[in-house]
């Protein structure tokens, strides 16, 4: 396990383990700070290219559509080297989100860390 | 606060301070606010409409529905109506009328219909991007309605006290 530095405050920890790389993002996104983090997390692919990609989203109480398409684009992203995103400790009005854009079964969602890091 | 022409004002001070005021704007009963269309006014926006729905008797869930749709909204206006421009004008007004809660969204801009060559919420493509932000609106309240105007868009929004349920 090595921690990474990010550039961004909107991600608070970053580390590789193996093939993954665990990620914890912080605060609100929107239309406002969305492209920052958009920044990070496609640098952070193009230099580690990761198998997988998990997002602990505990300290994020709310999303809007522009932060979505940033998981979006990084999925797709992902897929194209057959990687997967998990998206961990999600709080209510985000989830409410996920399930309205119906993106609930698309992205890997599980409760903690510890549940993406095993899954396959 | 003040209705100056929109075609003669731009807001002219920092988006920061356009934020604490924003902020500052909502009142208990109404929101009558006129800010600029940068991106980093829709926190403090959607935070005074969750505030105006909580005081009207929604719950945590529904407040917070109402503060993504405006989220949404706004974020469409500047996106796409301005272009990415941060220095237009947006007009955001909302009040409860008996058990609705009304929403009222005037920009000058394109004037573009942004539910024309839409498609319907269920055959869209969640990993196309785009149009999310039109499915929150159409979803989560009772009415939608854009309006063109001669020079860009009101867009009019009810939301009842009672929860959405649509066919």
């Amino acid at each position: 396990m090595s921690s990474i530095q990010t550039n961004t405050d909107l991600i608070s920890s970053a580390r590789q383990e193996g093939d993954a790389i665990v990620i914890a993002i912080r605060g609100e996104i929107d239309l406002h700070n969305s492209p920052e983090l958009r920044g990070s997390l496609l640098d952070m692919l193009n230099k580690y290219k990761p198998k997988k990609l998990v997002m602990n989203l505990s300290q994020v109480p709310y999303m809007d559509s522009s932060a979505i398409a940033v998981l979006v684009e990084s999925l797709q992203k992902l897929r194209k080297s057959g990687g997967k995103i998990f998206l961990t400790n999600l709080q209510p009005r985000v989830k409410g989100l996920l399930e309205i854009a119906r993106l609930d079964a698309i992205f890997g969602i599980v409760p903690e860390e510890k549940d993406a890091t095993a899954a396959k | 606060m003040s209705r100056s022409s929109p075609n003669t004002t731009t807001h002219p001070s920092p988006a920061a301070a356009a934020a604490r005021s924003l902020a500052g704007g909502a009142s208990g009963e109404r929101i009558d606010l006129r800010f600029p269309s940068d991106p980093a006014n829709l926190a403090p926006a959607r935070e005074a409409l969750e505030k105006l729905a909580l005081a009207g008797g929604l719950g945590a869930t529904a407040a917070g529905e109402i503060g993504l749709v405006v989220n949404e909204a706004l974020a469409n206006v500047m996106r796409h109506a301005y272009r990415g421009a941060t220095d237009k004008p947006v007009e955001l007004t909302a009040w409860w009328q008996g058990d609705d809660l009304v929403v009222k969204i005037r920009d000058w801009g394109s004037g573009v219909h942004p539910l024309e060559h839409r498609p319907h919420p269920e055959k869209h493509n969640p990993l196309k991007p785009g149009g999310l932000g039109l499915i929150c609106l159409k979803k989560l309240m009772h009415e939608v309605e854009f309006a063109p105007q001669p020079d860009g868009m009101l867009l009019t929004m009810k939301r009842k006290r009672t929860p959405v349920t649509h066919p």
